[in-house]
């Protein structure tokens, strides 16, 4: 079996490992997180600072739009005085322009060029600070500013951005290392997997993957190879019996054969002699192809080819004529074959796989059944869907230990060894039975042998 | 008859052909499938034998191209390969009947006459006679010199089978096939028992036997000479 070599193109490149990948995303999402978390923050502080501001200028613009309609530019003019003079913090900023544009009050060199919201940028010796200014044109043709000082609400973005920065920093370190983590983590159980793998492929056919008793995707996963390994490993093993029961139990008819003719060779005397010894040599090569195409159609039957051969078939005629083929070789043994078959039973399956299947059963009921003794066969529909069938001898049955072993190729019973047949009977019940999904069970009662085919419900169409 | 084998199998073929021979047919080989092609094309043959498995074209391919040229000649697979599927396969692709390897040639030569003497489908009688022996498909009845005779299901299908073969050798495993729809030999006697319950009831007081026992080869319903 040649060996997957890793070391060629195949070669992981570090960019596309697991943990790479890992870091990778974990780092950008971390940093997205961060992102929005300082959006979020900017939006509730600062922006809720500057939209309070925003709210007083109108107010008070409101005010002092009012008092302009109601007194007049003078009245106007003494509202803003006085409100500059009470202005301890010194964040109030007022202008009150008459329509040729000179001032009338406040605290503001000039007017801005249009009415409406503004940014303000003032400097002047010992100030340097920014205003959000809204300008209000006056009936009249008078100009209305009112601004306020938004430095502190600077201070408090500023103060944000660079927290949002070390924040952002350590989410950046955090994601990295927590990313590494993963991806190392990763990295390391499957490698941990990938030996343990290598070591079934060279051959520790035995070994298995380490499975930790809590169970995550790794563990289910390597649960899984586990399993596909037994099975693997079970295949082999009956591959191996086959090989080894098909050399020990060809060699014995070919044997005979070669001691048949043989003889012949040396001792026949005339035509009749020899007409005999050909006829044995066919006999004995009869049997031995009967024993091949058993095999092969074992084989086929467990590869589940046939699968796609199934058809809808009448099980019960088909039980009626199996039971009325074998009736002369019971008859011939002084049994009595019971037949009970319910009417117009219809299963999905290989009407001849089937056909074969129940002619084994009889057949092996017939040779190990008592002689003079009774078989019967029954077939019923089952409340919940679907049919049992029933094949039982009065026989010396088979020992409850030795019924799994006898369902295998080749086996048959010391008992059994004196009487006709393959060994292959049975195995091939067994795999017709799986094929269908039937449950098959070997049972029995003080004598004989009972064996029950549980017939899955058939699907409704198809 | 006039037969052809399509048969790479140097020995097999010999078999065979020796064996028609001597049983008094005409035979020509092929060793390939487009040579059996060639030569099955014209239609002057009466029945075919292909091995399934040929070189430059299999048995399968030979009996589809065949059917498609309108070439109606019976044909029989020969094969090695006794998967339980190939039956039918090859019959879907047009043969009339199948052999697995390895074969008894009585069992060969049965089913060659049986196809080559088959009768069309469309001339399909409903009452069959033999002697004075009658059998009614359609009222399902059968009556010997006048008598009736009451016969189980499977008796009548038996019955039905050997005169539709009438004249002809019948094996135990187209009886088996024919009338059991067994695919294999499920080594019972229920051929025989069944043969001689029938013999039982159609030769009464002493009238000649119809069906005949072919030592090592099968049955034959035929008029007593």
């Amino acid at each position: 079996m040649p060996r997957t070599d890793l070391a060629g193109e195949d070669r992981p490149r570090w960019w596309g490992s697991t943990a790479f990948r890992v870091t990778l995303l974990h780092l950008v999402l971390t940093l997205l997180g961060t992102a929005a978390l300082s959006a979020v923050a900017w939006w509730a502080t600062t922006g809720f600072a500057l939209r309070q501001v925003a709210q007083e200028v109108e107010r008070d613009s409101g005010l002092l739009a009012q008092a302009m309609r109601i007194g007049g530019p003078r009245s106007a003019a003494l509202s803003i005085e006085a409100r500059i003079a009470a202005d301890r913090s010194g964040t109030q900023y007022y202008l009150l322009a008459g329509p040729d544009g000179t001032r009338l009050a406040g605290n503001l060199a000039e007017a801005p060029r249009a009415p409406g919201w503004e940014r303000l940028r003032l400097s002047g010796p010992g100030v340097e600070t920014e205003l959000l200014a809204l300008g209000t044109l006056l009936p009249g043709r008078g100009v209305l500013v009112v601004g306020r000082d938004i430095a502190p609400v600077r201070q408090l973005e500023g103060f944000l951005l660079s927290a949002a920065g070390w924040v952002g920093g350590a989410a950046l370190l955090l994601g990295l290392g927590g990313g590494l983590l993963i991806g190392r983590g990763v990295t390391r159980r499957a490698a941990v997997m990938g030996a343990a793998l290598a070591r079934v492929e060279a051959g520790e056919i035995g070994h298995r993957l380490p499975v930790r008793p809590g169970g995550d995707e790794f563990d289910q996963l390597a649960r899984r190879i586990n399993t596909a390994l037994d099975r693997v490993q079970g295949l082999m093993q009956a591959l191996r019996q086959v090989t080894d029961d098909i050399a020990h139990d060809l060699r014995t008819p070919l044997n005979r054969l070669r001691q048949r003719l043989d003889a012949a060779l040396r001792n026949a005397q005339g035509e009749e002699a020899w007409r005999a010894a050909t006829e044995g040599a066919i006999a004995d090569c009869e049997k031995l192809l009967d024993i091949f195409a058993a095999l092969l159609r074992i084989a086929q039957v467990e590869s589940g080819a046939r699968r796609a051969a199934f058809a809808r078939f009448d099980l019960s005629a088909v039980a009626e004529t199996v039971a009325e083929v074998h009736a002369p070789a019971a008859e011939e043994r002084g049994q009595t074959l019971e037949t009970d078959v319910a009417p117009g039973l219809v299963t999905l399956g290989d009407r001849d796989l089937v056909t074969q299947m129940l002619s084994n059963l009889l057949d092996n009921a017939v040779k190990h059944g008592r002689e003079g003794g009774r078989i019967a066969l029954r077939l019923a529909a089952r409340p919940e869907g679907g049919a049992v069938l029933m094949v039982e001898d009065d026989g010396p049955g088979i020992p409850a230990e030795a019924r799994e072993l006898v369902l295998r190729r080749f086996h048959r019973l010391d008992g059994a060894r004196s009487t006709p047949g393959t060994g292959l009977g049975l195995a091939l019940v067994a795999a017709v039975a799986e094929l269908h999904g039937m449950v098959l069970r070997l049972g029995g009662a003080a004598s004989g042998l009972r064996v029950t085919l549980e017939v899955p419900a058939t699907p409704t169409t198809g | 008859m006039k037969v052809l084998v399509v048969e790479d199998d140097a020995e097999t073929a010999d078999y065979v052909v020796r064996g028609l021979t001597e049983a008094g047919h005409v035979v020509d080989r092929a060793a390939d499938g487009r040579e059996g092609l060639f030569l099955a094309s014209d239609g002057g043959y009466d029945v075919l034998v292909v091995d399934r498995m040929l070189p430059k074209l299999d048995g399968l391919g030979l009996v589809r191209a065949l059917r498609a040229a309108g070439v109606r000649t019976p044909a029989l697979f020969l094969t090695a390969r006794a998967g339980v599927g190939d039956r039918v396969e090859g019959l879907e692709a047009g043969a009339d009947d199948y052999l697995g390897k390895p074969f008894a040639f009585a069992e060969l030569l049965a089913r060659l006459n049986a196809l080559a003497r088959r009768p069309p489908l469309s001339a399909e009688p409903t009452v069959l006679r033999v002697a004075d022996l009658e059998v009614d498909l359609l009222k399902r009845m059968v009556t010997r010199g006048g008598q009736r005779i009451e016969l189980q299901p499977r008796e009548f299908r038996l019955l039905e089978y050997l005169m539709r073969r009438a004249g002809q050798v019948v094996t135990r495993t187209m009886l088996l096939e024919g009338v059991w729809d067994f695919h294999f030999d499920p080594r019972t006697s229920v051929v025989e028992t069944h043969i001689s319950r029938l013999r039982a009831k159609l030769d009464r007081e002493g009238a000649p036997p119809l069906i005949h026992t072919m030592r090592g080869a099968g049955y034959c319903l035929r008029a007593p000479d």
